[in-house]
């Protein structure tokens, strides 16, 4: 009984949140390029787009995400690499 | 022979920040002639104003947005890049097809805990 108890307390330290896509969530169909507080939830402080692992986005969303920020980059909206 | 197939595009430019209003508008002005002298169609003009750009750009830091929506036959949208190769005064462009016109430039914020 005592070790059933220590088993599931275990699991429950390492178990993994189940992330889930804000997108999917949000019910998002296209990601514009120019809806810049969004892009900026996915890049880090340096300016990198974070990988899916981290933020629990889709692969679909995240391959239309990937292209919404390169396009906002190329138009000076987001850094490629942000200074300190 | 038949007619050509015309398709929406949305624009972003971004124009030099140091021109005058008036330069500007001429700016402007030649690139809605660049899309009605080839039957394109202009649709809706978003000016977004001066804005700080993200890193600099031939040494400018600032540059003015408009962002235009316009239909134009799919063939001559090279042309249309080749001749904004060319302009000085527009430091970046970006044409993309679009669905549709929108009313407003807006987003809805997505919700994330």
């Amino acid at each position: 009984m005592s070790t059933f108890v220590k088993k599931g307390l275990l699991e429950g330290v390492f178990a993994k949140k189940r992330k889930s896509c804000p997108f999917t969530a949000a019910g998002v169909r296209h990601i514009d390029y120019k809806d810049l507080d969004t892009l900026r939830q996915f890049i880090s402080e340096r300016g990198k787009i974070l990988p899916r692992r981290i933020t629990g986005v889709s692969a679909y969303h995240q391959r239309q995400l990937a292209k919404a920020i390169k396009r906002a980059r190329h138009m000076a909206l987001l850094p490629f690499v942000a200074q300190d | 022979m038949t007619k050509q197939k015309k398709s929406l595009y949305e624009g972003m430019y971004i124009l030099s920040a140091t021109l005058s209003d008036d330069a500007r508008q001429k700016v402007l002005e030649k690139i809605s002639q660049g899309i009605s002298n080839r039957q394109g169609e202009i649709h809706k003009v978003f000016d977004q104003g001066r804005r700080k750009l993200a890193y600099e750009i031939d040494g400018r830091r600032e540059g003015y947005y408009v962002l235009l929506y316009f239909s134009l036959s799919t063939t001559h949208i090279v042309d249309l890049w080749r001749e904004y190769h060319l302009n000085e005064d527009m430091v970046r462009f970006l044409t993309l097809r679009a669905e549709r016109v929108p009313e407003k430039i807006e987003f809805k914020p997505i919700i994330q805990e």
